[in-house]
């Protein structure tokens, strides 16, 4: 009894040790949490253009093109320190299909917003209740998704992309 | 130059580390040539840290460590604070206090002298360890291979008095349990007398102090420089702190047991071993960057393998001497149903529950996700609903402890206990309903208030009063509490009672916080060394003549492109007043105002605490 009660230290030791061991090795970076939704298909969606809400965007529309979804909000501030780097993005990668999907926004105030700081997308569909955020497991504004010709989710980035992120994560899948 | 002397002193210092190591095999020499070389080292280390301030003092960007870190622009403070702003200086300052604890240590008296330099011994192996990982992996004094004539500068958000001390006081609480660590091991290995549960004791606390001051200078710096309102977040850093911090706690009070009873040997041997692993693992934790949280480093998976390597070795190699060599039998414990013993061992089993909940609250996301892949967080919600409810009956116990008996089941005076406890408890039942009632601003301020009467009633009635300094450490344990019983107050009415206010302002508009009329009186931009400040200046209570001025805003630094909130707090000795600026919109600034109740009874209780704790080193 006594010796197991001493042995509890060791074993506990090594068990940390072991599952810390894997985590460094396997190269993890904590700041990018794995997607649960990374190499799968788009999910499902339909969402109507913020100018005209007769104009829909659907999952299907977004086969046969390289499209970069990004969800943002007037009211998110690091979503406008990100903002500039879309239309470099526009700028260099005129064949990539730019989806804006606008969080929880009263229509006015993102109206405002793009009209301030510009408005780099092709799309701007309306997520007002925050549906389709739910459906691509959206943690935080911003967040960036690149989807392949085939429609499945091949990159995923929570925060506000940097110019190095872009540089170096991005455009190597573009 | 500064950087080659320092280098070398180093790589020197981690030399005499390994003589002295094998001394014990193959060089015999005596005692004074010991302590010579132990603090020859010690002088060197220092020497090596020295030289790395003071290429960050002069900017000297041909150190790589000091051009990636530090802008010739900074003041001075900051450049000395940015020695120890990143990871490789702060590793170098984690060696150089190694040292320093070595040095004082090696001028212990009163101990045997073939114990002090087992003890010795056992500091140079972890200096050679720490050394080598410097050296190997987080070498601050590279040399920068291009030319150049400014530096990247230091994030901003350690820019800041506050912070500019915490770490070096962090690190003495976690490094100073490297000296009890090796007390330990060498009390299982030499196996003699007592004598080293004393000096064991003088060195745990001393530690304690120091780690209990670095984490409150680090929580205080939260609450007024993250802009959150509040002053503990649970993150994984601050809970790698509290994790040594709590098992200090029981280790303190197990060696006050020494007293009494000669019983509980090894649960103290325990103890030391697991405060100085605790501290490593945090350092393990934070360095490899395996955590996220507000102290990001970046990440460097090889450095994470050395400190895991270390982590490993000295807590395996603790433990496994402490599974070999038992402390040879000690007398039976002489627990009662509610004797001093008692109290503490129980005291004793829950904080050390309380660090395990802790312990597996932070490692439980690694798990997780080496398991399932998955990111999880557990976060506050988990803490408070678990770590809290096991303190309780702790601080219970605490408030009658100190006046329990050793040997018997009496409680003196113990009538005047209950009728105060029962006067209390229903005056702050009566103040508790006419304010509104909360069940755990109930149990808090009942426990906060108990434990403050019942450590005067014990004053005054188990001791003659008398103002000298011999009183004063005689009535320690009881003022220990009184910081305690003051502190929880402090923690039940600022989380409780916190209460939030927001608002939409116009500079000029005038609005109401807690019944006087603030003013918003305009948004002023300067021009600072280092970075342009933006500040909403606030006049609170406008409507006497000596209204007071608060300024919150925000402060951008060009040189890391960062912005950094500075929250404005007017202090008053029952309440904060915390102003918040927010974003401008349509003209109109966001303002949130949060008051704050007894936040200042939070640092008072804690300051009472330490000044107990360096009461008590100089009791025996």
């Amino acid at each position: 009894m006594n010796r197991i009660f001493i042995l509890t230290p060791l074993i506990v030791l090594l068990v940390i040790c072991i599952f810390s061991l894997v985590y460094l090795l396997s190269g993890k970076d904590p700041n990018k949490p794995p997607s649960a939704l990374l190499n799968k298909d788009v999910p499902i969606f339909e969402s109507s253009s913020l100018y005209n809400s007769k104009d829909i965007i659907k999952t299907k529309d977004l086969k046969n093109k390289k499209t970069l979804i990004n969800f943002f909000a007037s009211w998110c501030s690091p979503c406008k320190i990100e903002h500039p780097l879309f239309f470099e993005i526009r700028k260099k990668y005129p064949e990539l299909y730019l989806l804006g999907f606008n969080h929880k926004d009263p229509p006015s105030d993102a109206k405002k917003y793009l009209e301030d700081d510009g408005n780099p997308y092709d799309f701007v569909g309306v997520d007002s209740d925050g549906l389709i955020a739910l459906e691509f497991g959206v943690f935080g504004l911003p967040e960036t998704y690149l989807i392949n010709e085939d429609g499945k989710i091949i990159y995923k980035f929570m925060g506000p992309i940097t110019m190095d992120i872009l540089k170096n994560e991005i455009e190597p899948l573009l | 130059m500064s950087s080659l002397i320092g280098f070398l002193s180093l790589v020197f210092a981690i030399g005499i580390n390994f003589y002295l190591f094998l001394s014990r095999y193959i060089f015999k020499f005596k005692k004074q040539k010991f302590n010579l070389f132990i603090r020859l080292s010690s002088l060197l280390t220092l020497l090596s840290f020295f030289s790395l301030m003071y290429a960050y003092v002069v900017s000297d960007f041909s150190n790589y460590n000091v051009f990636q870190n530090s802008h010739s622009n900074k003041p001075l403070i900051y450049k000395i604070s940015g020695t120890w702003g990143n990871h490789e200086g702060s590793m170098l300052l984690w060696l150089s206090i190694l040292s320093i604890f070595s040095f004082f240590f090696s001028f212990t008296k009163n101990i045997d002298g073939s114990f002090q330099r087992l003890t010795l011994i056992i500091q140079s192996l972890l200096h050679i360890l720490f050394g080598l990982f410097i050296v190997f992996t987080s070498n601050p004094f590279l040399v920068n291979s291009i030319l150049v004539n400014e530096g990247l500068g230091l994030n901003p958000i350690l820019q800041d008095p506050g912070l500019a001390v915490h770490p070096p006081i962090l690190y003495a609480g976690y490094v100073g349990y490297s000296i009890v660590f090796s007390i330990a091991i060498a009390g299982l290995f030499q196996n003699t007398d007592d004598e080293w549960l004393y000096v064991a004791k003088k060195w745990s606390l001393i530690s304690w102090t120091f780690l209990t001051g670095g984490i409150t200078l680090g929580s205080y710096w939260a609450y007024y420089e993250l802009g959150w309102g509040g002053w503990w977040f649970w993150d994984p850093v601050e809970n790698i702190s509290l994790m040594p911090w709590i098992a200090g706690l029981a280790l303190v009070h197990s060696l006050m047991m020494v007293r009494g009873e000669q019983a509980i040997k090894k649960w103290i041997v325990f103890l030391s071993i697991l405060c100085f692993s605790l501290s490593v693992f945090g350092t393990f934790l934070v360095r490899s960057g395996i955590l996220t949280s507000v102290h990001s480093f970046a990440a460097d998976a090889s450095r994470g393998i050395f400190i895991l390597l270390i982590f490993f070795i000295v807590t395996g190699f603790g433990f496994l001497v402490f599974l070999l060599k038992e402390p040879k039998k000690s007398n039976a414990l002489n627990l009662l149903f509610i004797n001093k013993v008692s109290a503490l061992v129980i005291n004793n089993i829950l904080m050390i529950i309380a660090t395990l909940t802790i312990l597996l609250g932070t490692i439980y996301p690694i798990i997780i996700e080496v398991l399932y892949n998955k990111r999880i967080s557990v976060g506050g919600p988990y803490f408070n609903s678990t770590v809290i409810p096991i303190m309780i009956p702790g601080f219970l116990l605490m408030s009658v402890a100190p006046i329990l008996s050793w040997q018997t089941n009496k409680i003196n005076n113990s009538k005047k206990y209950v009728l105060a406890f029962i006067v209390l408890s229903v005056l702050v039942l009566i103040q508790s309903y006419f304010l509104n009632f909360n069940t755990w601003g109930f149990v808090g301020l009942l426990l906060g208030f108990w434990i403050i009467l019942a450590s005067i009633i014990a004053i005054f009635s188990s001791y003659k009063i008398k103002i000298n300094i011999k009183f004063f450490k005689i009535i320690n344990p009881h003022v220990a509490h009184i910081g305690v019983g003051i502190a929880i107050i402090g923690i039940t009415c600022s989380s409780v009672f916190q209460n939030e206010l927001d608002f939409n302002l116009n500079e000029g508009d005038k609005f109401i916080v807690n019944g006087k009329t603030v003013l918003f009186e305009k948004i002023e931009t300067t021009n600072e060394i280092n970075f342009q400040s933006l500040r909403g200046k606030f006049l609170f209570d406008i409507e006497k003549n000596q209204s007071k001025e608060i300024k919150a805003g925000k402060n951008y630094y060009p040189v890391s492109k960062m912005i950094t909130s500075e929250a404005g707090i007017l202090h008053q000795w029952n309440k904060d007043i915390y102003f918040i600026l927010g974003d401008q919109k349509n003209n109109e600034w966001f303002v949130k105002v949060l008051i704050n109740p007894f936040v200042s009874f939070i640092w008072l209780g804690v300051i009472i605490m330490m000044y107990s704790g360096l009461i008590a080193v100089s009791r025996r």
